[in-house]
């Protein structure tokens, strides 16, 4: 009985002794302190300079390993970086980015609780599965932005003479809901870019949801099962490269690094900007000198070399905006959602 | 095919120091995470992700990848030793391996779980290697029908896992069913069973917290009521470890079930959005089947251990087939290593094969390293885990209750998920005792939503005429087998229940 | 046959009517879910379907049972006595109960105790409801087994456990 007590404890101990060199390789840059110092001096706060004191918690809404998770992952090493502080992200994932979003808005408004918002929270009072709006945080910044873009199946295209939006466009007024579009999940961004489209040019579309995400919507059109999808260039580009899929427009104002030679919709002569969004958001509440500490490292680490060599082989734009320009941007992002949204039956 | 890039690719991969370590370093990881119920390679692989940013691609590969195929087995270690599948992949082990371990041979399941996991390892990286261009092509032709008729045909599996009675069989296969409907309606957003205001059920009952509570909380409560009553056997761990690897005798015998498990993963794992899940149950089923007692299945025996755990390592393989060949993730473990390429500037996709070829067949490499990998962490923890079932029993079944409440926890960090585990504890204890069998919920928590959501989005691409799907032949095709499976399923019930009445009848007849 | 309602039989009986309720409540609930315009297939379709099946072969199981009460052997399978979950007679299945109110206390303690400390409770109870009166080998695992738990999650996964009082403990991995 003793023996297998020992064999208990042996394997504790090595679990234990195991914990402790993980933890060596995670908490091997809390040194760069420096520059937080400054970063508080700038603000012009003498509070501020005291904070942070301790590492940062950063809610993240969505599962580890997606395009949320790894756009706020490598935002939080950046900013981390500026506070002298680590940034853990934590993935309070469920109820279709609700239970995340809650937590943030929940959380002490002390600074030690701040997380990624994303375009979801837009959808959720349209939807009536949550009260939860842009206003229940204290904002500070944009991080990131990607047009919808509408990609048709090539073969398709070809045996109907798509060539370019308007022709896309007369072939829906000439078949009206017979023209398959996939997104991604119901009353996601890309589901609801289909709803803008329709609402924009006055065709009418079937828009497919796709629960397992773009990936398999993507697939589906390069196969033909559906005729095209509205997601992002960065998660069509593999079939685009492969002439299975065509890009016919990004609903955006200009052209996107990734495919230079895709048009804009308003090139196109129609005016339809459409993209999903992140953002930083702080629960409400939380002192001056702490949001604008936060809001300086923002400002600072979306410049840093690191950062954006990161988003660029993600294929995730960036797209900063400070505080004051995010909640216009939010105000008026929750109208047009709202709009679109009763387009396509989702109120 | 390049053969001379191949064999220097291979050459390169395992005569790299780095390469080895990390995927050495990872497959140790992911056997112990995978042994922890509750944390999944999918898991390991999205935290470790960080970490691997600092380093060059097939090294982080190869670390990547050796957690996958370690959790992959590590996931049978609980799953054999305690009745709590510590992934979902391992789901199917329990049905025979933890009955081996009441047997008094725990080491020895270990022993050919590992060796089946590597084998299957092994076939999914030689399929991987040389076919994957036409199984990429097949891949291509899966829509909405063929994953209908996939889920079905995953399904039909239900009557062989059964047990006794077949009616009570379908009666928990429905309400597992039932049970995938709580929660938002996956195509439109509409609460079932539920309203808004309930948010830790809007996407249904978690799956992890579910299986767990369903076995391993169950067998706690249970294992707690025999020790009071005194039924409860103490294994010792008499049963001598002489040899870590499975016998030659024990080898001929399970061998057929390895390779068809390795090939029925490594196809399951390539169609995107199926997984080792899926693959291990209908690997069960073909492997009881085609078995000539197929009434020993369950009761603890190799064949079942080997058919599964091949089954979820061929898997692996599989689902590199479609990432690397079309840039479409398999399972969700492939859906983060894609990240991983992206990260290092690689596009998988059809153009990988075209301008990045060396580092396609490096990826084949490391896949087939990090499977040798495992099997040495494997080899040298056989006789280590195998102590565990003889901690005593007084103390095992608290250190189960709190380690996989935890796993329950774990999964979305919200305590209602663990909750919903104590709930489905209580269910899964009365449904045992009243001979429910609960396998048939397991499969149909993993198929049910595959199953409605592709049924919800044929019928909508379809314009609600079902019978659209009569012209995909390879719907067809997996109708056409979950009919043959049923049928046969339920002919093989009927002779076991036979042969278990005789066997009755003759033990009568000798009293 | 005498004492029907002891048998396998009868706890089929009992299993068939519970999950024919389930299934009634079920679709009555089905009944209200919101319809959606524009799809083929309404979201109380597929549950309709399961319920319908789930009927079905619980049907079967109250035909069957009733017919084998009504008319079987005693060597019928069927016939084998059933387990019981009368807590109040059978002092083990007091103690399966009371392992699952010990699990809803720990749900319950898990936000405000913390992980760790209410992990400690449950299996300390636990050990001492079975029979285990060995104090050092009680205390020792049920601090150290939670304990090693939260380090492998906090320090290598990087995932926060609620730690209630002991919430102390992370400034002090941190400083490792």
């Amino acid at each position: 009985m003793k023996k297998k007590f020992l064999a208990l404890l042996l394997a504790a101990v090595m679990v234990l002794s195991l914990a402790a060199c993980g933890g060596d390789s995670g908490s091997g840059d809390t040194g760069d302190t420096g520059s937080a110092a400054d970063v508080g001096q700038d603000a012009g706060g003498s509070t501020a300079s005291d904070y942070p004191t301790k590492g940062i918690t950063v809610i993240c809404p969505w599962a580890a390993g997606g395009g949320t998770d790894s756009c706020l992952r490598a935002f939080s090493d950046a900013v981390g970086k500026q506070l002298g502080q680590t940034l853990t992200v934590d993935n309070r994932t469920g109820g279709g980015g609700i239970i995340g979003h809650q937590a943030i808005s929940d959380a002490d408004p002390d600074g030690y609780t701040i997380g990624m918002i994303t375009f979801e929270l837009s959808t959720y009072k349209p939807l009536g599965s949550s009260e939860l709006t842009w206003e229940d945080y204290d904002l500070l910044c944009r991080v990131n932005r990607d047009p919808a873009t509408v990609t048709v199946n090539a073969e398709w295209a070809a045996a109907n003479n798509i060539t370019d939006l308007q022709s896309y466009v007369d072939y829906c007024l000439a078949h009206p809901g017979d023209v398959q579009m996939g997104g991604s999940s119901n009353a996601s961004v890309w589901h609801i870019a289909g709803g803008y489209l329709m609402q924009e040019t006055g065709i009418d579309i079937q828009m497919i949801t796709y629960e397992e995400g773009a990936a398999t919507a993507v697939q589906n059109a390069a196969s033909g099962f559906i005729q095209g999808v509205t997601v992002s260039l960065a998660e069509a580009r593999n079939f685009i490269e492969s002439g299975h899929l065509i890009c016919l427009a990004v609903m955006d104002t200009e052209r996107q690094e990734l495919f230079p030679d895709v048009p804009t919709c308003q090139e196109q002569g129609f005016d339809v900007t459409y993209y999903v969004w992140r953002g930083m958001g702080v629960p409400k509440g939380l002192g001056d000198a702490e949001l604008t500490a936060l809001r300086n490292a923002c400002a600072a680490a979306i410049e840093t070399d690191e950062f954006i060599e990161y988003m660029q082989n993600a294929g995730l734009g960036i797209a900063y905006l400070d505080a004051n320009e995010f909640g216009d941007f939010l105000q008026q992002n929750a109208e047009d959602v709202a709009a679109s949204m009763e387009v396509l039956g989702l109120t | 095919m390049d053969f001379n890039l191949l064999i220097s690719s291979y050459s390169a991969v395992f005569t790299n120091v780095q390469v080895l370590l990390m995927t050495l370093l990872g497959a140790f990881g992911g056997v112990l995470l995978g042994a922890i119920p509750g944390m999944t390679a999918t898991m390991g692989v999205a935290l470790l992700i960080p970490f691997s940013f600092g380093m060059d691609l097939i090294p982080s590969i190869g670390l990547l990848l050796g957690i996958y195929c370690g959790g992959m087995y590590g996931g049978s270690i609980s799953a054999i030793l305690i009745h709590a599948p510590g992934t979902p992949s391992a789901a199917a082990t329990l049905l025979d391996g933890f009955p081996m371990t009441q047997k008094g041979e725990a080491g020895r399941a270990l022993s050919i779980a590992m060796f089946s996991s590597f084998c299957g390892g092994v076939i999914g990286a030689l399929v991987m290697t040389f076919l994957s261009p036409l199984i990429a092509d097949m891949a291509m032709n899966f829509g909405p029908g063929e994953m209908f008729m996939l889920a079905v045909f995953g399904l039909s599996v239900i009557i062989a896992i059964s047990g006794k009675s077949i009616i009570k069989g379908m009666m928990s296969a429905f309400f597992g069913m039932l049970l995938c409907t709580v929660g938002l309606d996956p195509t439109n957003g509409i609460p079932r069973f539920i309203t808004y205001s309930q948010t830790s059920l809007l996407e249904g009952f978690q799956f992890i917290p579910t299986l767990i509570g369903l076995f391993a909380i169950a067998e706690v409560i249970a294992g707690v009521e025999r020790i009071i009553k005194g039924s409860e056997k103490q294994e010792t761990s008499h049963e001598k470890i002489t040899n870590v690897l499975p016998d030659l005798a024990t080898i001929k015998k399970i061998w057929p079930n390895i390779l068809s498990g390795g090939l029925i993963g490594t196809f399951i794992g390539a169609i995107p959005g199926a997984g080792g899940d899926i693959a291990v149950f209908v690997s069960y089923g073909a492997s009881k089947s085609a078995s000539k007692h197929p009434e020993l299945y369950g009761t603890g025996i190799p064949q079942g251990v080997a058919a599964t755990e091949s089954a979820n390592n061929g898997c692996s393989g599989g689902a590199m087939i479609p990432l690397l060949s079309l840039g479409v993730p398999g399972d969700a473990v492939t859906a983060i290593l894609l990240g991983a390429f992206i990260m290092k500037g690689i596009q998988p996709g059809p153009m990988m094969y075209i301008s990045e070829l060396p580092t396609v067949y490096s990826v084949f490499a490391a896949l087939m390293l990090a499977n040798l990998c495992m099997l040495i962490v494997g080899c040298g923890g056989v006789r280590f885990f195998a102590k565990i079932v003889s901690v005593e029993k007084k103390m095992l079944y608290p250190i189960i209750l709190v380690v996989s409440l935890l796993g329950a926890y774990s999964i979305n960090k919200n305590v209602f998920d663990v909750g919903v585990c104590v709930a489905f504890g209580v269910i899964g204890w009365l449904m045992n005792k009243y001979e429910f069998p609960l396998s048939p919920i397991l499969l149909t928590l993993i198929l049910g939503p595959m199953c409605e959501k592709n049924f919800v989005r044929f019928m909508n691409i379809q314009k609600g005429n079902f019978f659209a799907i009569t012209t995909s032949p390879i719907a067809m095709g997996f109708l056409l087998v979950a009919v043959a499976v049923i049928l046969f399923s339920i002919y093989n019930q009927n002779k076991i229940n036979k042969r278990q009445a005789a066997a009755k009848a003759a033990e009568n007849a000798q009293e | 046959m005498k004492n029907k309602t002891k048998t396998l039989a009868f706890a089929n009986l009992v299993g068939a009517v519970l999950f024919i309720v389930i299934a009634i409540w079920a679709w009555f609930q089905a009944e209200g879910f919101q319809e959606v315009k524009g799809s083929y297939v309404q979201p109380a379709t597929f549950p309709k379907i399961m319920i319908i099946g789930l009927l079905i072969f619980s049907v079967l199981l109250l035909i069957q049972s009733l017919w084998k009460l009504n008319s079987m052997k005693e060597t019928d399978p069927l016939a084998v006595p059933a387990q019981s979950i009368n807590f109040i007679k059978d002092k083990s299945i007091a103690a399966g109960v009371l392992v699952i109110v010990l699990c809803i206390a720990f749900v319950a303690l898990f936000q405000p105790l913390g992980y760790v400390l209410s992990s400690f409770l449950l299996s300390m109870v636990i050990m001492y409801l079975i029979g285990k009166r060995n104090w050092v080998q009680m205390i020792l695992v049920s601090i150290l087994v939670p304990l090693v738990m939260w380090a492998i999650f906090y320090k290598l996964l990087a995932v926060n456990i609620p730690m209630g009082p002991l919430t102390f403990l992370r400034t002090l991995a941190d400083k490792i």
